[in-house]
């Protein structure tokens, strides 16, 4: 019974820590959906929220150590990226150091990226995923960087082919 | 009493029913009490109104005894400082917070290092002690802050024996004996990190 105990106990701290180190300070805000037809390139908006009173730096920090916030995909080979649109950031300071500037995103902030089917795509519906990286802070303490995982859905239409 | 032998193992049917309660009872507490805590540390890192506590079960023992790389290609042990009150600083160069306090503890190692203090620096970038250019990043970023403390190459196992250092700046204050007698999660002011030097330092 005692083993049981310790080994219950044991499994319930280690958990906890592993909770902690795996906690995320933002979310992804629903699934978006885009539809590609042709050689179109269309945009598709993913929204992130970040939790209150923490920011995460821009994806242009000013300082170059600051890690950056980025998102990479792992796309399927029927589509392509063509940009991806970071938003701006918001100038912030420590309390106890205004002078130095930081770029900051807080709340809720949009990441656009355009697509387009790649050269000789089949029409379907894929899932994209990908991971936001990001590094969070509160106005005391920061957080080592993480990474979350991202998705969307893209359907491909059938394009009408010429008859000769 | 043959039906209920039937029922319950025999392992159990050894144990007197007293023994079982009280064994019980103490995992509902220690269950409770992980998750007050747990829901403590969620609140406060989600408001993020304050840094989280730290866990002060630390404070009052020894502070375990590490090996680790510096920059300057050496080794150095936390047992090497024994005699000496030690501010152990875990920080890293995406650390903004721990930017701010840094020239501070510059400050306080020159001026408390007479007495028997010092600072070490534990740099806790990923790859910190395996990987060159990350090594050479904190080195450029410990020139530009004019650091004059060693700064150590941290590792999550280091981390991990001290209590998964979860947010930066972390900073332990250790007495001669090697005792922690203070710590301290997320940036404070230099007054109270100077208070606690004279703690530790036995002031």
């Amino acid at each position: 019974m005692i083993k049981i105990v310790i080994v219950v106990l044991a499994l319930l701290v280690a958990s906890q820590a592993q909770d902690i180190k795996k906690k995320q300070y933002v979310t992804q805000i629903a699934t978006p959906r885009v539809s590609l037809a042709g050689a179109k390139t269309a945009p598709v908006q993913l929204r992130f929220a970040i939790d209150p009173e923490m920011h995460i730096n821009s994806n242009r920090p000013k300082t170059e150590n600051l890690i950056p916030t980025k998102l990479v995909l792992d796309l399927p080979t029927d589509i392509a990226v063509v940009k991806t649109i970071y938003p701006p950031g918001k100038d912030f300071s420590f309390a106890f150091d205004p002078s130095e500037k930081l770029n900051v995103y807080s709340g809720e902030f949009p990441i656009a990226v355009q697509l387009r089917p790649a050269h000789g795509a089949s029409a379907g519906t894929f899932k994209v995923h990908g991971e936001l990286q990001y590094q969070a802070c509160n106005d005391r303490a920061c957080f080592p960087p993480k990474k979350l995982p991202v998705e969307f859905e893209v359907t491909v239409l059938k394009t009408k082919s010429r008859r000769r | 009493m043959a039906e209920q032998s039937a029922i319950f193992p025999r392992y159990f049917r050894k144990v007197p029913v007293k023994r079982n309660a009280i064994i019980l009872v103490v995992v509902i507490l220690a269950v409770a009490g992980m998750i007050y805590v747990g829901a403590r540390i969620s609140r406060n890192s989600k408001a993020g109104l304050e840094a989280p506590e730290a866990p002060e079960v630390a404070v009052g023992k020894m502070a375990p005894d590490f090996q680790l790389k510096t920059l300057d290609g050496k080794t150095a042990k936390l047992s090497d400082y024994k005699g000496k009150a030690v501010l152990l600083n875990f920080w890293a160069t995406w650390c903004e917070p721990c930017k701010i306090e840094m020239p501070w503890l510059v400050d306080f190692h020159k001026q408390y290092g007479p007495q028997g203090f010092t600072v070490l620096g534990v740099a806790m970038d990923d790859d910190a002690d395996s990987k060159e250019w990350v090594q050479k990043d904190i080195r450029k970023f410990a020139e530009e802050k004019q650091v004059n403390y060693p700064v150590l190459l941290g590792n999550s196992k280091l981390g991990d024996t001290y209590g998964g250092v979860p947010f930066l700046p972390e900073i332990f204050y250790i007495d001669r004996n090697g005792k922690i007698v203070q710590h301290g999660i997320g940036l404070k002011g230099k007054g109270e990190i100077e208070e606690n030097i004279k703690k530790a330092l036995g002031q």
